[in-house]
């Protein structure tokens, strides 16, 4: 990994994050220095409870840090209005989740297409344009399919296909794997590796499944509230089966 | 985004079908009571705007309303005929009387009698000639009246009816606009009127006139009013009189109750379905906002869902309680009976907006959706 070819696109440093007030008060999250750079994919692993979702809900504008700084592709979020927020999240930003949450009520197509049509863009462009990227994840015949009839790898790649098909810089996942069996999970991280890894964009993954760890470029060790290790050269050891 | 939000409630079908229910309902429930209530109200003045001829009516001092009308004496014709700027004057005799027919079926029923020389308040027919009225025993009753007296039997001239100890020939059925209190309404000869009028026999019940077109028709009442002590107005003013005094009587608050019934069910209900519809969608909301859709699109999409409820369940609405009216309509006593256009709209209106009011406090919710809830599951 050479330094000059890669730009960081998440910088965060020293997050702190507590819920609750007086006695019920917890510090999830106890001073993290964390960065993610484009063309690679970052896992974020750890034991449950540790703070990894609290820390992308963070990086991702959806929560506010107590203290410390956050900044995405050199932007400090906080700085931005919160409609400016939703605008820059709408543009940069792809997420998948754990229980894919696709709308019920909509064809794979049209789910896929939500971004584009969030961002004004008319109905049978989005539709057509989300149908491409579904073809590209190997969903090409299902894409007039309702959510409830996909089984769940297909769903999460219909997510996948959503939180692709607006060409964001950041995506985010949290435990895209984690409803899935694991020949499902394995297809699914196969392509976000081959098909969300790209130079102009950088992948946050948080998991805690150690089957799908050989797809990183970078694993953050996070154990209660802070980051205790980094793999930098996660991928290229397995590679190259060099130490590191 | 509005397609979004159309299929997401139309995909919610026991939720999107409650909505348009009671949406229905509430337009069902308040235009039909109000359309119930403004044509009852309507025929409080039905026998004064069918004396069509007349812009003036006199009467006793204690006289309220047309159906509850004191006699006045009969030389006030003569009075009235003598005040400037009336053209002409006559006698319209009213009795309220009890009638029976030969199967033996009895009821009141209001006698109204037509001068003969004028023929002033003389009713348009739907069956027959009203000239008959002049016969010595000759009539000629409402449609109303009619199947009430008959029931199920069709008019033929020369049907009978008795009052007191004389049997009246029917010659022929009246287009008579309903009357407020029901009874059926006969049209006679003033002659035949005052005969059978046993309790004030030489007594009218009001004078009708009509004022000159140029005239000042307040001045003129008002000099009545002055010189003779007896009630003056113009038709307008004895038909809203005669509307004022049943509207006071509380039976409108009865509808009211309904009325109001029907938007409190319809806000309550629809509020409820969309806070639960809310509710039940809101990973979908929430997944939404994560994605970049901002609060104004989603206001949008809720408007666009509400406005969709409203569409429906208005349409559905007002066409059953259009299709109501109708039904009743063929029955003769409610023959008045219609939705007035404005009943319609204003009705619409309300349950529209408390259906928006609805979608609103919906919206609120959808507002307070925390963004970062989209991880937990
Ligand atoms: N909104 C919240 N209010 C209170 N406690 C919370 C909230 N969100 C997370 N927590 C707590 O913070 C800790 C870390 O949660 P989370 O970030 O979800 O962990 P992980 O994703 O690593 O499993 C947990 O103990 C959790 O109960
Ligand atoms: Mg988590």
């Amino acid at each position: 990994m050479n330094a000059e070819t890669t730009t960081n696109a998440v910088h965060c440093s020293a997050i702190r994050k507590s819920f609750g007030s007086g006695e019920t008060r917890t510090e999830v999250l106890r001073g993290i220095d964390f960065t993610a750079s484009q063309g690679e994919m970052t896992f974020l692993v750890g034991p449950s409870g540790c703070g990894k979702t609290t820390l992308i809900s963070i990086i991702a504008g959806l929560l506010t840090a107590d203290e410390g700084h956050v900044s995405l592709f050199g932007e400090d979020l906080s700085a931005l209005s919160p409609r400016e927020q939703i605008l820059f999240r709408r543009r940069n930003l792809g997420f998948v989740f754990q229980q894919y949450n696709l709308l019920p009520s909509l064809t794979a197509a049209e789910n896929a297409a939500v971004p584009l049509l969030a961002a004004g863009m008319n109905r049978k462009t989005a539709v057509a344009r989300a149908s491409e990227m579904l073809d590209q994840l190997g969903l090409g015949h299902r894409v007039s399919a309702m959510p409830r009839v996909l089984s769940g790898g297909q769903q999460q790649r219909v997510a996948l296909a959503r939180a692709l098909v607006h060409d964001p810089r950041l995506i985010v996942c949290d435990e895209p794997t984690a409803a899935l069996d694991h020949k499902s999970g394995e297809s699914v991280m196969n392509l976000l590796a081959t098909s969300a890894v790209h130079p102009d964009r950088a992948v946050l993954v948080v998991t805690h499944d150690n089957r799908v760890f050989h797809f990183a470029h970078q694993i953050a060790h996070m154990d209660d509230g802070v980051i205790t290790h980094v793999d930098q050269q996660a991928l290229n050891s397995r590679l190259q089966s060099s130490p590191s | 985004m509005i397609p979004i939000a159309i299929s997401m409630l139309r995909h919610d079908g026991p939720k999107f079908m409650a909505l348009v229910l009671a949406v229905a309902l509430a337009a069902f429930l308040t235009q039909n009571q109000a359309s119930i209530l403004s044509a009852f109200l309507g025929m409080t003045g039905s026998q004064i705007r069918d004396v069509r001829e007349a812009n003036l009516w006199v009467m006793e001092p204690d006289t309220e309303c047309f159906d509850q009308a004191k006699p006045l004496k009969q030389t006030a014709v003569q009075t009235i005929r003598g005040f400037s700027g009336v053209e002409w004057a006559v006698p319209v005799v009213k009795v309220d009387t009890n009638a029976r027919t030969e199967a033996g079926k009895l009821s009141t029923v209001t006698l109204l009698g037509v001068p003969e020389d004028s023929r002033v308040g003389e009713p348009r027919m739907k069956l027959g000639d009203a000239s008959a009225i002049y016969r010595r025993d000759g009539a000629v009753i409402d449609p109303g009246g009619f199947s009430l007296l008959f029931p199920g039997q069709t008019f033929k001239s020369g049907m009978k009816v008795r009052i007191h100890d004389e049997w009246l020939t029917l010659h022929g059925i009246s287009d008579a606009a309903p009357p407020f209190t029901g009874f059926p309404v006969m049209h006679v000869s003033q002659t035949t009127a005052m005969r059978l009028n046993r309790a004030e026999a030489r007594a009218t019940t009001f004078v009708v006139g009509r004022m000159l077109p140029n005239a000042d028709q307040q001045a003129i009442t008002a000099s009545i009013r002055r010189e003779t002590g007896w009630k003056a107005m113009t038709r307008t003013e004895f038909e809203n009189a005669s509307y004022d005094y049943y509207a006071a009587q509380g039976v409108p608050n009865l509808f009211y109750i309904t009325i109001a019934i029907g938007f409190v069910v319809g806000i309550a209900f629809t509020g409820q379905t969309f806070l639960m519809f809310v509710k039940e969608n809101a990973r979908a909301f929430t997944t939404l906002k994560v994605l970049g859709v901002t609060h104004g699109q989603l206001g949008r999409m809720m408007a666009a869902q509400a406005g969709l409820v409203v569409f429906m369940g208005l349409g559905i609405g007002t066409a059953l309680a259009v299709g109501v009216t109708e039904a009743a309509k063929l029955m003769p006593f409610l023959r008045a009976l219609y939705i007035p256009w404005e009943v319609a709209l204003a009705c619409g209106g309300v349950i529209a907006a408390v259906t928006f009011l609805a979608a609103g406090f919906a919206f609120n919710k959808v507002l307070k959706l925390q963004p970062a809830d989209v991880f937990r599951s």
